[in-house]
């Protein structure tokens, strides 16, 4: 019965009912659509910092002038006083170099490094170092290279060279020639999908920098930075200091390893996306107080629109009191009523502000979004909230008619 | 003997600083048809929203079937009203939206569960078979009033209220709508109450009482 | 610190009796009384057991018996769904016996029994005496007492038309053994169950299924493979476990929805049949809110199996002796399997010095022994997360492959021969290492923290 009374009062008044609907329906949009990418942001934030999975960037100290660091002391990391906290590692030697495939020519970054070596530390266990390592979540389509003139390329690179796995690319820098096949095409998600990646050796040669490297960035298990961890070493006492040095802060592991790696300055890489991290967290408080002012507004409407509404339909409501409802009953009935145009708004509105969030991303953030799973019960749920917040003051309207008055007119 | 359905005694009921109904003692006995004649603005109304427990009273006592309506809560009220009152209006008063069916339904609906067949039985009584799935708007006023008063008969009340419910209809409306009462009245048993300003409607019950600004002023008892 | 551990189990158990004082109005005295005694007859048992089978032998019981109770809650369910299906089928022929005394007290006695295995479980193992032991008795014995009338109290204030079927009072108990237990890793079973369901699920794939699934087949088009593929996925053995658990309460539940209505034709006015029919339904309403908190009950029990609130796995030491050689002998197999990749701590003591000390696994299947403490923390020890050990006193985490190598605070080795059966270890060197160790991080003061 409660079902045929709420079925035909949505048909004969379809006007109230789809405005009430609208009002719920853009909430839950602009709900979805404001959650939707203050979430992506932070997934995206999130991946942006595991990308680096990496903690810890060594670079030479020497600023000017474009020093290296040395290959030959990359064993020597497995052997600091934190080596068991160092999950992996890989080198870097970038250069710029000239491209070309198929008739195609573009500039761009060639990149050495190792994919999976085999490290051998006299002392130590033999373990494998590289990219494949340290940077699980690289997609690769194809497979990573082996023999020393194959090589993988960034996914966008690939795009502009126009090639595919099995194709050639001639690598040209200063004049010095080397021909790579291509094995496999990444994406990142980063920077990287702008470089061609082959292994060190291969990269040394051509650049002419035999044993050198430009970079090495170095996964460490870490402990999460606290009051303690952020004081200067320098300013520490000798047994702070030793508490400090055999804490696995980040900055205790990097100092560890700037000490084996000759003429580097290591930096942790939190520091680097800290900044970010705060402005994104400041544009997440932001989203949510937009969404909140959203959802305060669109409840306001549906109370505006269902108090009218609840005028109109006051004389049914007296009716309804005087043939024996209680207050229960009377509830159930626009209460479920205000709950049924709810869960289709809801639905709509996700639908909406999916699309929104789409938008949005792509005009201002410039990249495509993918909305997560948690994104449609929250926009059933701030539906259900506005529905509720909004129907409170004309409930409690329907509840106060004295149906001798009404009825009398 | 028969036992008394409605005891009132210095029942008073005050809008303010308006009096509209002076200090009444009556006592209704179960089964009777009573009639409640007055201009307008005599208190006859507010007498029978008093006794159908939709209105509550400013002073006095007021005891209907037994039950003292001064002692219960609003939920009561409004469960005296689903299991012991039926009314019908001046104005039919269904609900605009739904089928003749189905406003009989929601009485049911509020005092217990819907039954379909029941309401359907219910309206081809009062001679509306062929009606079932109209709305208000469809019906002329005199069906209209016949849907009110299956809808009030549905939950076999003890107590049926009438507010002048010929008041807009014809007079051919009027006698086919009065003699359907009588009718379900001989089957029901059931004690009517009806205000009216019309003399000739009134002569249709047992007992007319006479009200004028709120004080009953005189009482006719019918010769049948 | 132990007696907040135990609130949630105790009163889960309140709440059984309450359900049973529910289930079989009219025998509040049998119900009561059995339940108290059903309580402590099981803290006090478990603690016996716990102290002539040290080990995992008891859990292995109080966990058995959780079992068998879900399977005698699936075994009921079926029926008394089938049975609503109008099937005129007399599944216990016993059916008079149910709503006897008798039967109360056993049902009631048997669950507090559970129930107070359970909390048992979570007390603390200390050196058994028999003063100990009354005193746990007397302890058990009074807080039965006091809660027992509790919920005595309550179920009086209750309206007698909130009734509870047979059913629904089964569901209720069991499910609140099972959302008591879920919280004592060792005795949770919703785990176990995905784990079972994920790896049956694989077993039939494989075994029944890869003779004619061979890739080729003519017949087995790839995007078909994609849906044998969702059989391997992670997900298989958690939503198979999910189905298997809530499905009892779900059908005692639709049971109870089904139940036949009182027949009302015969009754001729129609507001009357009408509110005899109303008034059944909302009886039938009241008796459904029992079976659907229970599924709520369920719920948070799988919930607590998922997330479980103990962040490390950290066993409470095993005091260990040597033989009068010096040497101490660690079975592998027996009441600890140490081969299981979990932490497994010993103390040892000797002469008034001691040692604490554990047994690890490591995932490349070696087995290590280690000192309870690093080379430069305070000994706070060690506890086992994902793939890592923690040392407590700096919160580093060390990857569990390279525990059992010295250097940075990683836990100190100790030498140790491995035999077929078990590892051997020498005490006098165990103790002296400890000591070395501890003294030279005891100078480590709590700086800057």
């Amino acid at each position: 019965m409660l079902f045929r009374i709420l079925k035909n009062s949505f048909l004969k008044r379809p006007k109230a009912v789809f405005l009430v609907f609208l009002s719920i329906a853009m909430g839950a949009a602009v709900a979805t659509a404001f959650l939707g990418i203050a979430g992506e942001v932070s997934h995206k934030m999130a991946l942006e910092l595991r990308s680096y999975g990496a903690n810890i960037l060594l670079e030479p100290s020497a600023v000017e002038g474009g020093g290296f660091l040395r290959e030959e002391d990359l064993p020597k990391i497995k052997t600091v006083f934190w080596k068991y906290n160092i999950t992996g590692f890989t080198p870097y030697l970038f250069g710029i170099a000239e491209f070309s495939a198929g008739g195609k020519k573009e500039r761009g970054v060639v990149s050495g490094t190792w994919f999976a070596r085999q490290l051998e530390v006299p002392g130590e266990d033999p373990s494998v170092q590289g990219i494949k390592g340290i940077a699980p979540w690289w997609e690769v389509e194809g497979r990573w290279p082996e023999a020393a003139d194959e090589s993988i390329v960034g996914a966008a690179l690939a795009k502009r060279l126009n090639v595919v796995p099995g194709g050639d690319v001639t690598t040209t820098v200063r004049g010095r020639t080397q021909q790579l096949r291509i094995v496999g095409v990444v994406t990142t998600g980063g920077y990287e999908e702008e470089q061609l990646f082959a292994p060190l050796v291969t990269v040394q040669s051509l650049l002419q920098q035999q044993g050198k490297i430009s970079r090495v960035l170095v996964s460490a298990l870490t402990v999460p930075m606290d009051d303690f961890g952020k004081k200067d070493p320098a300013t520490m006492s000798k047994d702070e200091y030793e508490k400090w040095y055999c804490t696995a802060y980040v900055t205790s592991v990097a100092k560890n390893v700037e000490e084996v790696m000759a003429g580097s300055r290591a930096k942790p890489i939190w520091q680097i996306a800290s900044a970010e991290g705060a402005l994104l967290k400041k544009l997440n408080s932001v989203m949510l107080l937009l969404t909140v002012l959203a959802l305060g507004a669109s409840a306001t409407a549906v109370s505006t629109s269902l108090m009218a509404s609840m005028a109109e339909r006051s004389p049914e409501i007296a009716l309804m009191k005087a043939v024996g409802a209680d207050r229960l009953q009377i509830s159930a009935i626009f209460v479920g009523e205000t709950l049924i145009i709810s869960v289709a708004g809801g639905i709509v509105g996700y639908l909406l502000g999916d699309q929104l969030a789409g938008i949005i991303s792509r005009t201002v953030f410039n990249s495509p979004i993918s909305s997560p799973l948690w994104l449609f019960p929250t926009a059933i749920i701030s539906a259900f909230a506005v529905a509720i917040a909004g129907s409170v003051a004309p409930l409690r309207r329907a509840l106060l008619i004295e149906p001798v008055r009404v009825l009398k007119g | 003997m028969v036992s008394a359905i409605i005891e009132t005694s210095g029942l008073t009921r005050n809008y303010g600083d308006i009096c509209a109904l002076k200090p009444i003692d009556l006592i209704v006995p179960e089964g009777e048809w009573l009639s409640v004649m007055g201009h307008s603005g005599s208190g006859k109304s507010t007498l029978m929203n008093l006794v159908g427990g939709l209105d509550r009273p400013s002073n006095g006592s007021l005891r209907v079937g037994g039950e003292d309506l001064l002692a219960l809560s609003e939920d009561g009220l409004a469960r005296f009203r689903r299991e012991f009152v039926g009314i019908i209006f001046q104005q039919h008063h269904l609900v605009p939206y739904l089928t003749a069916v189905e406003n009989v339904m929601l009485a049911q609906y509020f005092h217990s569960v819907p039954d379909e067949a029941e309401a359907r039985s219910a309206l081809e009584r009062v001679g509306l078979g062929h009606r079932l799935k109209n709305r208000p708007g469809e019906l002329s006023g005199g069906e209209q009033q016949r849907v009110c008063i299956a809808r009030a008969i549905i939950n076999s009340p003890k107590l049926l209220l009438g507010d002048e419910p010929t008041g807009n209809l014809d007079h051919k409306s009027t006698v086919m709508v009065m003699e359907l009462l009588k009718e379900l009245r001989a089957e029901e048993r059931f004690t009517v109450i009806m205000v009216t300003h019309n003399q000739e409607v009134a002569a249709w019950g047992d007992r007319t009482i006479y009200l004028d600004d709120g004080v009953l002023v005189r009482e006719e008892r019918m010769k049948s | 610190m132990v007696a907040v551990k135990l609130i949630p189990h105790i009163l889960s158990w309140a709440g059984i009796v309450l359900v049973l004082l529910r289930g079989f109005p009219g025998r509040r005295s049998v119900v009561t009384l059995t339940s108290i005694s059903g309580f402590v007859i099981g803290v006090t048992g478990t603690f016996i057991l716990f102290r002539s089978y040290p080990g995992t032998i008891p859990f292995g019981i109080v966990k058995s018996a959780l079992g068998v109770s879900f399977l005698f809650l699936w075994g009921i369910s079926v029926a008394v769904i089938y049975r609503s299906t109008g099937r005129g089928v007399s599944i216990f022929r016993g059916e008079r016996l149910v709503n006897t005394s008798l039967c109360a007290g056993v049902v009631a006695c048997l669950a507090s029994m559970v129930a107070g295995a359970v909390c048992a479980c979570r007390l603390p193992a200390t050196d058994s005496t028999a003063l100990t032991f009354i005193l746990l008795a007397l302890a058990a014995g009074a807080l039965a007492y006091t809660l027992a009338y509790a919920a005595l109290a309550f179920d009086k204030l209750l309206s007698p038309s909130y009734t509870v079927t047979l059913t629904g009072m089964l569901v209720a108990v069991v499910a609140l053994l099972l959302c008591s237990s879920s919280s004592v890793l060792r005795l949770d079973l919703f785990s176990p169950l995905s784990m079972k369901v994920m790896k049956g699920v694989h077993d039939f794939v494989h075994q029944f299924m890869e003779s004619i699934l061979i890739p080729d087949h003519l017949f087995v088009r790839s995007y078909v493979w994609n849906y044998i593929g969702l059989l391997f996925g992670k997900e298989v053995g958690f939503w198979g476990g999910m189905v298997i658990w809530f499905t009892p309460a779900f059908l005692i539940a639709l049971a109870i929805r089904f139940e036949r209505l009182p027949s009302v034709a015969h009754i001729r006015q129609g507001a009357q049949r009408r509110t005899l029919l109303a008034a059944a339904i909302a009886k039938r309403r009241y008796r459904l809110v029992i079976p659907v908190l229970s599924v709520a009950v369920f719920a948070a029990a799988a919930y607590q199996s998922r997330f479980p609130s103990v962040e490390y796995w950290d066993p409470k030491p095993l005091p260990v002796t040597a033989s009068p050689a010096g040497e101490i002998f660690i079975p592998k197999k027996g009441e600890i399997d140490l081969e299981d990749g979990k932490l497994h701590k010993y103390l040892f003591k000797q002469g008034g010095r001691e040692a604490r000390f554990f047994v690890l696994m490591t995932p490349e299947g070696r087995l290590t022994v280690d000192l309870d403490a690093c080379a430069i923390c305070k000994p706070d020890g060690y506890g086992q997360a994902e793939g890592s050990v923690i040392c407590y006193y700096c919160k580093t985490l060390i990857p569990l492959d390279t525990v059992g190598k010295p250097g940075g605070c990683n836990p100190v080795p100790v030498a140790f021969t491995e035999k077929s059966d078990g590892v051997v270890i020498d005490g006098m060197a165990l103790i002296n290492s400890w000591g070395s160790t501890v003294q030279a991080t005891a100078r480590v003061k709590e700086g800057g923290k």
